[in-house]
């Protein structure tokens, strides 16, 4: 989110809720390149408050039942891309099994908008600040992206491929998000805000462990979230913790080279992501 | 080209259903202070962050100044002034002036709104809890811990109602 003194009104747009994703999908063809899709919102009317995207067509999809779902397989959960933050938290499959989406989904901007902001709006803007995408990463989810030519399923890791340009392409959109786990997931999210501002992330890790898989990823601090594995991070499972953490933490330091902004130097948030991956790593192994 | 439609919506404000016609474009906090002049709905930051323009859409909170009009079409907006019919949230009312809730007054019918969310839906809601479903809203003058004191002292209205 940028700095600038927004505009009272909003640039001249047409809006459309349809109720069938369909009808979603034809207007996003018919409009190719001169619509947004519009699901929670906050972004989107705040970028085009700064006057930094002019849509000519604004297409709601809080109309669309099917894309408010969270339902639970043997295979995975399976999340709809317009579930509210508010509703992650509330969600019983999802507190119960995947922690760290419900922790990352109560630090999606103040509770006032968690009413709003949705797990699908979070993570397509493509802002390293974005809380969904590293929960998801470090899930391993997948993405159910749809245009009227069909579908296609891409890992989470890839959406991103720059400050805020994503793999979508301009008639496409996430409808939904697919964990491949069901249970025994232990998980956690950790956030460092800098007091000066709300809810924008300096450094924010999330960690997940299901038997002898191990992953951390490290958001916030560039374009795209930094993933680790338990191989890339040389975890070794009959070692100590501590032996362990000091390891881990080494290797992320020598391999994240963390932007400088407004917010943050590249050197102070390269430490903060040492100390809350091992923090987040003490957490999944259970204290210590 | 854009060409403009103008909609007629049907709201329901504070219990009085209108029609009103909006632009696309037009944002729900303009509609509701300059169509309908409700004033207890303020506008500040107009990007999100205050929470001084929230109003109950559907009886959940949101910030109408992210909140296209055409949106609500077919829903129910509750604003302080709407509140003011609810023996409950009269009580609330009255206890932001016994805790003394306020300096400039600015933030009162936002955190009014608020709360009154937070304490139907949970009227035993944990202290910690609380101030976190506060915190969308801010206050200049810093009286937080006043505003966190009258809606607690509030709870009991809240829990004799869900009781009969």
């Amino acid at each position: 989110m940028s700095f600038t003194t927004p505009y009272f009104t909003l640039p001249k747009f047409t809006y459309f809720k349809p109720k069938k994703l369909e009808d979603a999908l034809s207007l996003l063809r018919q409009y190719k390149g001169k619509a947004k899709v519009m699901a929670g919102g906050i972004m989107l009317v705040n970028l085009m408050k700064e006057r930094q995207i002019f849509p000519e067509y604004v297409i709601d999809i809080k109309g669309i039942d099917e894309l408010k779902k969270i339902s639970k397989t043997e295979n995975g959960i399976k999340i709809g891309s317009a579930v509210t933050a508010i509703e992650l938290q509330n969600s019983l499959i999802v507190r119960d099994n995947l922690p760290a989406l419900a922790k990352a989904a109560s630090y999606m901007g103040d509770r006032t908008l968690q009413h709003t902001v949705t797990i699908g709006g979070n993570i397509s803007v493509g802002m390293p600040s974005t809380d969904g995408l590293p929960a998801l990463m470090s899930m391993d989810s997948l993405l159910r992206i749809k245009s009227q030519d069909g579908e296609r399923t891409i890992p989470a890791s890839e959406l991103v491929i720059g400050l805020g340009r994503t793999s979508l392409k301009d008639d496409e959109m996430i409808t939904e998000i697919i964990v491949p786990y069901s249970s025994g997931l232990k998980g956690t999210y950790l956030k460092l805000i800098n007091a000066s501002e709300v809810a924008i992330a300096t450094v924010a890790v999330s960690a997940l462990l299901k038997e002898r898989k191990l992953s951390v990823v490290i958001g916030a601090i560039a374009p795209r979230p930094y993933y680790f594995d338990h191989k890339s991070l040389q975890w070794k499972w009959e070692a100590s913790l501590s032996e362990n953490l000091k390891n881990a933490s080494e290797i992320i330091g020598s391999n994240v080279k963390p932007m400088s902004d407004a917010v943050a130097s590249s050197e102070y948030r390269k430490e903060v992501s040492k100390v809350l991956a091992v923090r987040a790593l003490k957490e999944v192994f259970g204290g210590a | 080209m854009v060409v403009l439609k103008m909609k007629t919506i049907s709201l329901k404000v504070n219990g009085i259903t209108k029609e009103i016609t909006v632009e696309d474009n037009e944002l729900l906090l303009n509609v509701l202070r300059e169509k309908l002049g409700i004033t207890s709905v303020k506008a500040a930051c107009w990007r999100g962050e205050c929470g001084l323009c929230t109003v109950l859409l559907d009886g959940i909170p949101v910030k109408s100044c992210m909140t296209l009009a055409v949106e609500t079409d077919g829903k129910e907006v509750i604003t302080a002034e709407g509140l003011y019919s609810d023996e409950r949230a009269k009580k609330l009312m009255e206890s932001f002036v016994k805790h003394g809730a306020m300096q400039c007054g600015f933030c009162t019918p936002a955190f009014v709104v608020t709360s009154h969310y937070v304490l139907t839906k949970n009227p035993e809601v944990d202290g910690e809890e609380l101030k976190k479903e506060l915190n969308g809203v801010i206050c200049r003058c810093g009286t937080y811990y006043q505003i966190y004191e009258a809606v607690k002292d509030a709870e009991k209205y809240y829990k004799k109602e869900t009781k009969s």
